[in-house]
């Protein structure tokens, strides 16, 4: 009865994930024809060129260390505010996880459109280094450092989110222990609180992860075309381009990042408990 | 469950799905034409389409809008076994990859009459449709921003318009047009042997552009005064700045420039050929070629369509101007885009 139950989420998955999953690993054996067309007969040859060629090696990795500067800063910013919502009175903590929640009921374009206005040549943080006497303030916008800042506030929430859902072994009773034994707060801070909130930890930076690798508006509207993903190459190559073989190749790489880090995922989880 | 039931359940899940075919079962002469969604759209829809729709009110026409070509070329390969769409509109080059993969029905002069009205140009071998629009390549500036208005591409060299360039890179057509003429104005030579040239002065003008992507486009950008110069289309250019009140410029600049060449095919297995050969053969005859040239200053393709001189000079359609462009094989450019695509990536948009 138990597996009878599983029915309709196994048949869903089947129709609209592993269905169309398999086309797309079947269309990467295809060769790109010149101009857009498709070959009809099975090759190695997109995967080939695809794994000799250096530019996508880099895109690759650009895309993995980019996302972990994110996840990373994410996590930075998302910790402590995921704490202080944790030790919250209960009337208080429902009222700042709403907080928390709220920017994800306004669309990432939007968001990322208000960076946009905050952080471009004309934009308030500009204007306002300019205003401290900085003459040739540096570019905010269309390259990196846009990305990662709008992409970490995009994804803050969904890290605070995990984070909390991980801390439910954080119980303040251990800190008063180990306060009451003579350690300081930063002690107690990488002794007792750090080591509890471990699963949330692992939890949030694997969700923020597989979104940053993702993500394509923020990288599409911020990167101003200097920095090379692996999302913008996909749409690059499938819409642009029309290389649908190499889109393809590029769609199952983006998988298989997510598998290594669902696998290290696991294994850290399981190290940890 | 007895069958009445097992009917009445499955028929709000069965509808929703077969709706489409309903409604065109419904109306026993709909055709779907797949064009431009935007301010395309927005001139095209009620200058030609609507004209159409009253020139044959026993037709119906739903106007299918789509972002680009590819997109288009997407959603016919989609539809091969059954397809919704009788008409596209898509640029030359995937139009060509649409013939070669026989998505399109073949409209050789000669089989419709209007044909000879259009211009020898307007039948590209290898391609099903004839050219339908002819657009061209313009340098786009802020007139608050860029004074005198520029006459040159050069003016993107200009070192002093130092993050206030917005450029659609490759693969976009706009990026490996740019391409093209950078090759030709810094003595490139014949674009099918190399485009180096181009290539190697495009990087140098790198460290001076605002951005490779501008979203949604350059004319927004220099619109809102983000950008002062850009490059682009013509007829979407000339169209905004109209309605720009001074904010964005339209120039042709005096080394010429290059025409784009937009299609429209029929797909082969409409279900309503003759009444979608019916729309193509309007959307190419003299009262559409002229309702939207005026409109949104396309080049026409129909010879005999009497184009006012105001809308006319608009347009690269001029003796004048037609002596300086550069003839585009953009079948054999859509070969080489790959190669020009990787130089861009390897030269040009690694620099900072």
């Amino acid at each position: 009865m138990a597996l009878l139950l599983l029915i309709p989420a196994v048949a869903v998955n089947l129709l609209v994930f592993l269905w169309p999953m398999l086309n797309l690993a079947a269309l990467s054996f295809r060769d790109a024809l010149p101009g857009g067309g498709i070959g009809q007969v099975l090759s190695l040859g997109t995967w080939k060129d695809l794994l000799t060629d250096g530019y996508y090696w880099s895109l690759l990795l650009n895309s993995v260390v980019v996302s972990l500067i994110i996840t990373f800063a994410a996590l930075l910013c998302g910790y402590p505010i995921a704490l202080f919502v944790h030790r919250a009175s209960p009337r208080w903590r429902n009222l700042l996880m709403v907080a928390c929640i709220a920017p994800l009921l306004v669309s990432a374009v939007v968001r990322t459109y208000g960076w946009l206005v905050l952080l471009g040549d004309r934009g308030l943080l500009p204007s306002l280094l300019r205003g401290l006497g900085w003459a040739r303030p540096p570019r905010l916008v269309f390259n990196e450092v846009g990305v990662v800042v709008a992409l970490t506030e995009i994804l803050m929430p969904y890290m605070i989110l995990s984070l909390l859902a991980g801390f439910g072994r954080l119980n303040p009773v251990l800190e008063e222990a180990a306060s009451s034994l003579g350690a300081r707060p930063f002690t107690v801070f990488r002794r007792i609180v750090l080591p509890l909130t471990v699963p949330g930890i692992l939890l949030g930076c694997l969700l923020a992860f597989v979104l940053a690798v993702s993500s394509f508006i923020t990288p599409s509207l911020l990167g101003g075309g200097r920095v090379p993903l692996l999302a913008t190459e996909i749409y690059d190559q499938a819409i642009v381009s029309l290389n649908w073989p190499v889109a393809a190749a590029l769609s199952v790489i983006v998988l298989a990042v997510f598998g290594v880090a669902l696998t290290l995922y696991g294994r850290l989880s399981r190290a940890e408990a | 469950m007895t069958p009445t039931r097992r009917r009445l359940l499955a028929a709000p899940l069965v509808l929703p799905l077969a709706a489409p075919f309903i409604r065109r079962a419904a109306a026993a002469r709909t055709i779907t034409v797949a064009a431009y969604s935007g301010i395309f759209q927005e001139n095209y829809e009620p200058a030609v389409v609507d004209a159409f729709r009253r020139a044959h009110p026993d037709l119906e026409v739903t106007y299918y809008p789509i972002a680009n070509s590819a997109q288009a070329l997407g959603l016919v390969r989609a539809q091969k076994a059954a397809p919704q769409i009788d008409v596209v509109i898509m640029d030359v080059s995937v139009a060509k990859t649409g013939t070669d993969e026989d998505l399109f029905e073949p409209l050789p002069k000669g089989s419709l009459p209007v044909l000879d009205e259009l211009t020898p140009k307007a039948f590209i071998p290898g391609v099903a449709g004839p050219a339908v629009l002819f657009d061209n390549y313009v340098l786009l500036y802020s007139p608050p921003q860029v004074k005198p208005a520029p006459t040159s591409w050069k003016v993107l060299w200009d070192a002093s318009y130092d993050g206030k360039i917005a450029v659609q890179a490759a693969p976009d057509i706009v990026g490996i047009a740019l391409t093209l003429i950078a090759n030709k104005v810094f003595g490139g030579g014949d674009y099918h042997q190399s485009v180096a040239a181009g290539i190697d002065a495009i990087a140098k003008m790198a460290p001076h552009v605002l951005t490779w992507d501008p979203k949604p486009d350059s004319y927004t950008f220099l619109i809102e005064g983000t950008a002062a110069l850009g490059v682009g289309w013509n007829a979407r250019g000339q169209t905004y700045a109209r309605q720009s009140q001074g904010k964005l410029g339209v120039a042709i600049p005096e080394e010429g420039s290059l025409f784009q060449i937009n299609t429209i095919n029929l797909v082969k297995g409409s279900r309503e050929p003759d009444a979608a050969k019916a729309f193509i053969s309007y959307a190419l005859g003299t009262a559409a070629q002229k309702a939207f040239t005026e409109r949104m200053f396309y080049g026409p393709v129909n010879t005999k369509a009497e184009i006012s001189a105001e809308a006319l000079a608009r347009t690269a359609a001029t003796p004048e101007r037609l002596a300086k462009m550069l003839d585009v094989d953009w079948i054999a450019v859509a070969k080489m885009r790959d190669s020009i695509t990787d130089q861009w990536r390897r030269k040009i948009l690694r620099v900072r």
